[in-house]
């Protein structure tokens, strides 16, 4: 009531303009009609970023924290990026990527009973057949056998060095393994050799897309490379 | 939980642990406290991957569950804070810290255990062991019994501390064998509040563990060697009498060092060397009997602190009276006198002392955004808490014109509030005095905010960066396994040379400027969580003296 006759126009407000310190006459600046610029024209620039040795030591740090944290089992990697094209030789390499995660049975007396993981989760994201299963379930009984021959080779090399003692232990290792394998049954996959992966007659190198350059150097320059 | 708090620990989840434990972690940052059900329905991801993803959390302490709100057959809840995550950006600060006080052994403890979350001390000391002897020379290995000390050393000063046992949370059954009940724990299996590691009685004593030993050294032969290994390792079954107990990085000690470090080195800076050594003999002496939340030390003679003066400063009696006096006389208060028996008794004035640092960061900050006038303004406020403008523009010897545009500024930024006083019950604007006022503590909390949205603007624009120049990395990180490949094997230098070659001068000169870019953003990072630290500690520390 009290501004109307007064502030006709453009200069009404809610308070007392003298208070505030707006003389009349002074020009206000223009009000906005957009919203505020992204990246506003700094008047001082910012003081450069401290240097010396500690700090370069806390980036060291850092960077290889970050580093160090991608490979451990905790970084749980998502489904695997799909590429432009399907390729052939997709079916092969899905089962490389897993190992990794399997490394990790935390203590589960500190966890709620539901969190319980029994069965790993790769099967969950890839779609799965049924032929899969039954494959795979074959797959497992003769890659235990190969195993199992695996270790008796491997026993009885080392029974070879080192002589009776350490054969009790190693026996009674064995079957502790054999029992542990048993209980963790699709965690402990290994596959030693790449032969015995999805009954394929070819090595895994056969799939490899020729995406990765190929450094190895031979040794045998002698004979000739077709 | 603000939005800004939200985001930044939305980024640190998805560089440490993967995109998808940052989605249930910002979910449950942003929802509570929830079940297992829910989760799963509002996220929308399979079961195993939202279990697996809660694993990890639970690991490392960012999730805590405990028995449902409804009684004692409803189903598990899971909470998540996030201090826990905004630490990750200070995990850099406490491995070096560690290294400055234990050494090499000191750091490789506390890295693994950031790494893993929690371990058990055998664990520790073998994988530690283990990458010790990584990096001595062939023929030497590290002693078990070297880590060993170095982690009792860890516990005793309470660096580490062991977990809290999992006190029949959500479950019917009872607590895990082997360790005593915490005394808050009632009858029923519901705890309000899950135990804290401080509750437990025993959380800082070394267990009795036979761990005798060296640290293997990784062969780099064939592979089927390291098949072995690998399988020996899980063979590993030999208890180490540490079954069960776990231990974790105590991280309110190293916040209390890291404080008492920045109130060293601000008496350095204004008062000179000798002081901050005194004040250093102070809070050195005054570690075990203080408490985290206590607001000064407990009062120290005169006479003790020329005791326990380090003998590299032999300065004579009547002079540390001196210094002592010019210490309480200070403005900065970090020193306050409490009494005159035993030759004058002194504390170290923490919560105020953290005031100081708060304001003092403040002000700089006004200092670098807006020039040192406006310093001069937003200072004299501080002191005077409330003026009209007339009386700023006088006390700051600043002409008007340029004054009410500097105020006007702040005012916009809202780094100073008005403060309006009525004559009449009306509010009449031309009889209301209207005063400038800076309040100290919501402009920490809101310069806090501005720091959580800076490193999240610096993670972001890090990421930006990268994946920006995805291919050109992945090109030279080929080159380089080739180039070590080839090396390793013996080749000649034309061939390597030709390896190298492969990148162009221009590709390496957008790798080296890459490069810098992005030790910028991380030091950036690092430098902006020394300030975060500073006003989280101011701010905590009003909030407990208000409690």
């Amino acid at each position: 009531m009290a501004g109307r006759g007064r502030g006709r126009g453009r200069r009404l407000m809610t308070f007392s303009v003298e208070a505030v310190g707006i003389n009349r006459g002074d020009s206000l600046p223009p009000s906005i009609q957009q919203p505020t610029p992204v990246y506003p024209v700094m008047e001082q620039k910012p003081l450069p970023l401290t240097g010396g040795e500690e700090a370069e030591y806390l980036l060291a740090l850092k960077q290889e924290f970050r580093g160090a944290m991608k490979t451990l089992p905790s970084f749980i990697q998502p489904a695997a990026a799909l590429r432009d094209v399907e390729r052939y030789s997709d079916k092969y390499h899905s089962g490389e990527q897993n190992d990794a995660l399997m490394d990790w049975t935390p203590d589960w007396k500190r966890f709620p009973k539901e969190l319980r993981v029994r069965r790993p989760a790769t099967d969950c994201v890839s779609a799965v057949s049924r032929s899969d299963r039954v494959q795979s379930s074959q797959k497992k009984k003769q890659v235990k056998e190969k195993e199992e021959v695996l270790l008796k080779l491997e026993t009885l090399e080392k029974k070879e060095e080192r002589g009776s003692s350490g054969e009790e232990e190693e026996e009674q290792g064995e079957e502790k393994k054999k029992k542990q394998e048993e209980e963790e049954a699709d965690a402990e996959e290994e596959y030693d050799e790449e032969e015995f992966e999805e009954e394929t007659d070819y090595i895994m190198s056969y799939f490899d897309n020729g995406e990765e350059f190929g450094g190895d150097s031979d040794e045998n320059m002698d004979e000739a490379i077709y | 939980m603000t939005a800004q708090e939200v985001r930044l620990c939305g980024l640190l989840l998805r560089e440490h642990f993967g995109e998808l434990v940052e989605k249930v972690g910002t979910h449950l940052l942003r929802s509570g406290a929830q079940n297992l059900r829910t989760l799963i329905h509002e996220t929308g991801i399979s079961l195993d991957l939202v279990k697996k993803s809660l694993c990890v959390l639970v690991q490392h302490g960012v999730c805590v569950f405990s028995a449902g709100r409804k009684g004692p057959g409803s189903p598990t809840e899971y909470l998540t804070s996030s201090d826990h995550i905004l630490r990750i950006l200070r995990y850099p600060r406490y491995i070096y810290t560690a290294k400055t006080l234990y050494g090499d052994t000191g750091e490789l403890i506390i890295e693994e255990l950031l790494q893993r979350g929690d371990m058990t001390m055998s664990s520790t000391v073998k994988t530690v062991a283990d990458r010790l002897t990584q990096n001595m020379e062939d023929g030497h290995s590290m002693d078990y019994s070297e880590v060993s000390n170095a982690f009792s050393k860890l516990v005793e000063t309470h660096f580490l501390q062991r977990c809290p046992p999992m006190a029949a949370a959500g479950k019917k059954e009872s607590t895990t064998s082997a360790t005593p009940a915490t005394p808050g724990t009632p009858a029923v299996p519901v705890s309000t509040a899950p135990p804290s590691a401080e509750s437990f009685p025993d959380c800082y004593r070394v267990p009795h563990v036979t761990l005798t030993g060296r640290g293997k050294r990784q062969l780099s032969s064939e592979d089927g060697e390291d098949q072995r290994n690998a399988k020996k390792a899980r063979m590993d079954t030999e208890t180490h009498g540490d079954e069960g107990i776990y231990w974790q990085v105590n991280f309110e000690r190293f916040h209390l060092h890291f404080r008492d470090q920045a109130i060293i080195s601000a008496v350095a800076n204004k008062l000179g060397q000798t002081s901050s050594e005194i004040v250093r003999t102070m809070l050195r002496m005054s570690e075990v009997t203080t408490s985290p939340t206590a607001t000064c030390t407990k009062p120290l003679s005169a006479n003790e602190i020329f005791r326990s003066l380090p003998n590299s400063y032999s300065i004579a009696r009547p002079i540390l009276d001196q210094y002592l006096t010019l210490l309480v006389d200070d403005p900065m208060e970090f020193v306050g006198k409490a009494g005159e028996s035993g030759g004058g008794m002194f504390v170290v004035n923490l919560h105020r002392a953290l005031a100081n640092l708060a304001r003092a960061t403040i002000e700089s900050v006004v200092q670098e955004r807006f020039g040192s006038r406006s310093a001069r303004i937003f200072r004299l406020l501080l002191r005077k808490r409330h003026l009209e403008q007339k009386q700023v523009e006088d006390f700051a010897m600043i002409p008007a014109k340029e004054a009410k545009d500097m105020l006007y500024t702040l005012l916009s930024q809202n780094l100073v509030q008005l403060q309006e006083i009525p004559k009449t019950p009306d509010y009449a604007p031309s009889r209301t005095f209207y005063l400038y006022t800076v309040n100290q503590l919501p402009t920490a909390r809101m310069l806090l905010q501005n720091c959580y949205k800076t490193v999240a603007n610096l993670i972001e624009r890090r990421l930006f960066e990268t994946k920006d120049s995805k291919r050109l990395l992945e090109k030279s990180q080929r080159i380089e396994a080739i180039l070590a490949s080839l090396q390793a094997s013996g080749a000649e230098p034309e061939q390597l040379s030709e390896v190298e070659e492969m990148i162009t001068a221009s590709e390496k000169q957008q790798l080296a400027s890459l490069r810098l870019h992005i030790n910028k953003l991380d030091s950036a990072e690092n430098q902006v969580d020394e300030t975060i630290f500073l006003l989280e500690s101011y701010v905590n520390s009003t909030a407990t003296a208000a409690s």
